[in-house]
């Protein structure tokens, strides 16, 4: 009777997928008005959901947001979505269903589907942007379609140590500081040591690098950084290890002669609730400025969430981060349609090539990307935890 | 009317396609696999290529797992070594994409078993950490040997070519995976008809005897470690080729355990099981996401809830599978096919 029951629902499953697969395969509209389809895909279940879930209800608020207020030049977005559960072939499968159903631009997530995709999404044409703002998907001949909008880690790294060597002058030392590079053992978490190394050298500056390995806990690493003597510690990568790793510092009483700068993944809300007060005096370089430090570039974010019965403040840094990459692909689909060009991926990735210090309302330095460089943003302000809260310490520096 | 298969020769019994219906349905089976490319559209042609991919790694961990019973967590890391052969050999040396492909499949042979050698000593939970290790070790070393692996950077490989053809699109390789697909269940059917398969089934019905009746464990046991990571690292090149890029999170551990659970829930020790379990845990979320999203335009709420629906509900599945049918998806079909072929007198 069991198994009598069991292939009924086999035989129902695999005919309700047949109907609905058969029903998604609809074809792209194609007139005057047709919405504009544009795929994501978002983390909201895999490993870095913590940090996935709110920059995906970011870009899809955007999307809501315009939506709500014509659209772009009276056409809405339709934003197709999916979670991939940062699993490589699943973010495939989502891709190349989306690129069918004529999708003309895309948003990724994580290093992992923005690298696999990036030879794809180069022969498809299709605009992409994503989380991951490794400095080789820089390189235009390997990945034409793909657009930073965020300081690249190498770019972060640099004005780390550069704001390192001002802070060292500033507290009346002489020379340069020695300084930790502290990462995720992951390409996410090497790649920007040869830039960093190089600038380094080029400074005089005594740069050591440790991977963090998985552990529970640190304590070995920070007997080397202080057997190293480094005054700086600059950390890269995601907000629970990087809690972890703190509070052993502050175990080790170190917090009084090392300062700790964490890059953009291990800099946001969820490191200071983490870490609690032992996150207080870290610096962060932060792309993207956090609901903290409230400027202009929130507003629209945070009265479209309030009207929703949720705050910036509650959804964070994230949150904006989303919101303002899905703003600046909407202004390449803008800029195309005003041009009276087709919307096709190519057109749209020459009218993002065009754009030139695009404001964001200083959430971010102003964006320009160019047809030679798709580095959107160069320049970061630093911030840093005070009362529990990240706090601008500097005005807006680039990476020389 | 039939009660039964029953043969009344040897040469009937050893056949691999026994019955009348058999023959049938894999012609039907293959005029649908040559009719398919024509018919459907990328995305179908995408799904249906990482069926293809994901049923050689599938068959392969099978003759290893399924066949010879020794577990391997290393699948991922042995589809690494064939990836980052086949794209190092075709990025780095101008080898042609079927040359570096084979040489790919050699080299993860030769790794594969000489991570098998602790199958010697170990078996069960404990062998399973051995690969475990085996896994790590290959991964950590395509991260860090930065020399030949150019470390952190994605290793882009340039697109196969035959004659003028880019072969890698969806069209193109789908006849590339399937008509591999087929050669390694043709040669892995009649692998286990010869004496060396016979002796990877007796060494996991029971290796002591097996040892008694003359079996040399060592070798037979790294031969199925060698013959296993074959065709893993066939499904790793195959892969560097069709998606033109290899990163190496596309070999995490996860992926050993995702191929380890397709084996499972397709039938351990059969080929068609690999086939079956490759299908149904590359399709599950793609169905999964598909019904989500036709539900959400009529029950807007599901579309917060969706995700998490869809990770417990791929979590159940898997698990009434394996309650109502620990024999996997084979056995499925089989009984499937067993309930028409001798209606009404089924007993």
């Amino acid at each position: 009777m069991i198994r009598r029951s069991l292939y009924t629902l086999i035989a129902v499953l695999m005919l309700a997928s047949v109907v609905l697969t058969a029903c998604g395969g609809g074809g792209a509209g194609g007139g005057e008005k047709a919405p504009i389809k544009v795929g994501a895909i978002f983390d909201l279940t895999g490993p870095t959901s913590d940090v996935g879930t709110p920059y995906g209800e970011g870009v899809k608020g955007y999307v809501e947001w315009l939506n709500a207020n014509g659209g772009v030049d009276g056409r809405q977005i339709d934003l197709i979505s999916a979670d991939y559960a940062y699993k490589v072939d699943q973010a495939e499968q989502l891709y190349t269903q989306y690129v069918q159903e004529g999708v003309v631009a895309f948003e990724g997530w994580g290093t992992g589907d923005t690298e696999a995709l990036r030879t794809k999404i180069a022969a498809d044409k299709i605009p992409f942007m994503s989380a991951s703002y490794s400095a080789n998907l820089l390189d235009m001949n390997a990945a034409p379609y793909n657009f930073l909008i965020g300081t690249s880690y190498s770019d972060q790294g640099i004005i780390a140590m550069v704001w390192a060597m001002q802070d060292w002058k500033d507290s009346g030392h002489d020379g340069t500081p020695k300084i930790a590079f502290i990462h995720h053992d992951s390409p996410f978490g090497q790649s920007p040591i040869p830039d960093m190394q190089a600038f380094a050298d080029s400074k005089g500056i005594e740069f050591m690098t440790i991977a963090m390995p998985k552990a529970t806990d640190f304590v070995a690493e920070l007997a080397q950084i202080q057997q190293f003597g480094a005054n700086y510690v600059v950390m890269h990568t995601v907000s629970s290890p990087a809690a972890v790793l703190v509070k052993d510092a502050k175990s080790q009483g170190m917090m009084d002669s090392v300062k700790f700068i964490n890059m953009n993944w291990c800099a946001d809300e969820i490191f200071i609730e983490l870490a609690g007060d032992a996150a207080e005096g870290v610096v962060g370089t932060i792309p993207f400025t956090p609901p903290s430090s409230p400027v202009p570039g929130h507003e629209d974010a945070d009265k479209w969430l309030q009207q929703h019965g949720s705050s910036l403040a509650e959804k964070g840094l994230h949150y904006t981060q989303g919101w303002w990459t899905m703003a600046v692909m909407t202004e390449g689909i803008k800029r195309t349609i005003e041009a009276g060009k087709d919307l096709t991926g190519e057109n749209i990735k020459a009218s993002l090539e065009g754009i030139q210090n695009f404001e964001t309302g200083g959430v971010t330095s102003p964006i320009s990307f160019s047809p030679t460089s798709h580095r959107g943003n160069t320049a970061l302000k630093l911030y840093q935890v005070q009362g529990g809260k990240w706090t601008a310490v500097s005005d807006f520096i680039s990476a020389p | 009317m039939q009660s039964g298969i029953f043969h009344t020769s040897y040469r009937a019994d050893m056949a691999l396609r026994r019955t009348h219906a058999e023959k049938i349905r894999l012609a039907l089976f293959l005029v649908f696999m040559l009719a398919f490319p024509f018919f459907a559209n990328r995305y179908y042609l995408t799904l249906a290529n990482q069926v293809g991919i994901a049923t050689i790694g599938a068959i392969g961990l099978n003759i290893l797992t399924g066949y010879t019973g020794q577990i391997s967590l290393g699948q991922g890391g042995f589809m690494a070594v064939g990836a980052y052969t086949a794209g190092l050999l075709t990025a780095r040396m101008g080898m042609p994409w079927y040359a570096s492909t084979l040489i790919a499949c050699l080299v993860t042979a030769a790794v594969g078993a000489v991570f098998g050698i602790p199958s010697l000593r170990l078996k069960g939970l404990y062998l399973a950490i051995a690969t475990l290790a085996a896994q790590e070790i290959i991964l950590w070393g395509v991260t860090h040997w930065d020399a030949l692996t150019g470390g952190v950077d994605a290793l882009v490989v340039p697109n196969p070519t035959l004659g003028e053809m880019v072969m890698n699109t969806d069209f193109r390789f789908y006849w590339v995976i399937w008509a591999v697909a087929g050669i390694t269940a043709l040669t892995t059917v009649n692998l286990f008809r010869t004496r060396y398969g016979r002796a990877f089934v007796a060494i996991r019905d029971q290796d002591i005897a097996a040892e008694v009746m003359g079996v040399n464990l060592f070798r037979y046991k790294l031969l199925a470690f060698a013959v296993s990571s074959f065709w893993v690292g066939m499904a790793g090149a195959l892969t560097a080729h069709y998606r033109s890029i290899v990163t190496w999170e596309r070999f995490t551990v996860d992926v050993s355990v995702l191929y380890l659970a397709m084996i499972i829930i397709g039938g351990l020790g059969s080929v068609s099981g690999s086939f079956f379990g490759a299908a149904f845990m590359t399709l599950l979320p793609a169905v999964l996401t598909n019904m989500g999203r036709a539900l959400k335009s009529t029950f807007p709420f599901v579309d917060a809830i969706l995700p998490f629906v869809q990770q417990a509900a791929f979590g159940l599945v898997i698990i009434l599978f394996l309650i109502f049918e620990p024999e996997g998806l084979r056995k499925i079909w089989k009984d499937i096919k067993d309930y028409f072929r001798l209606w009404p007198f089924s007993y």
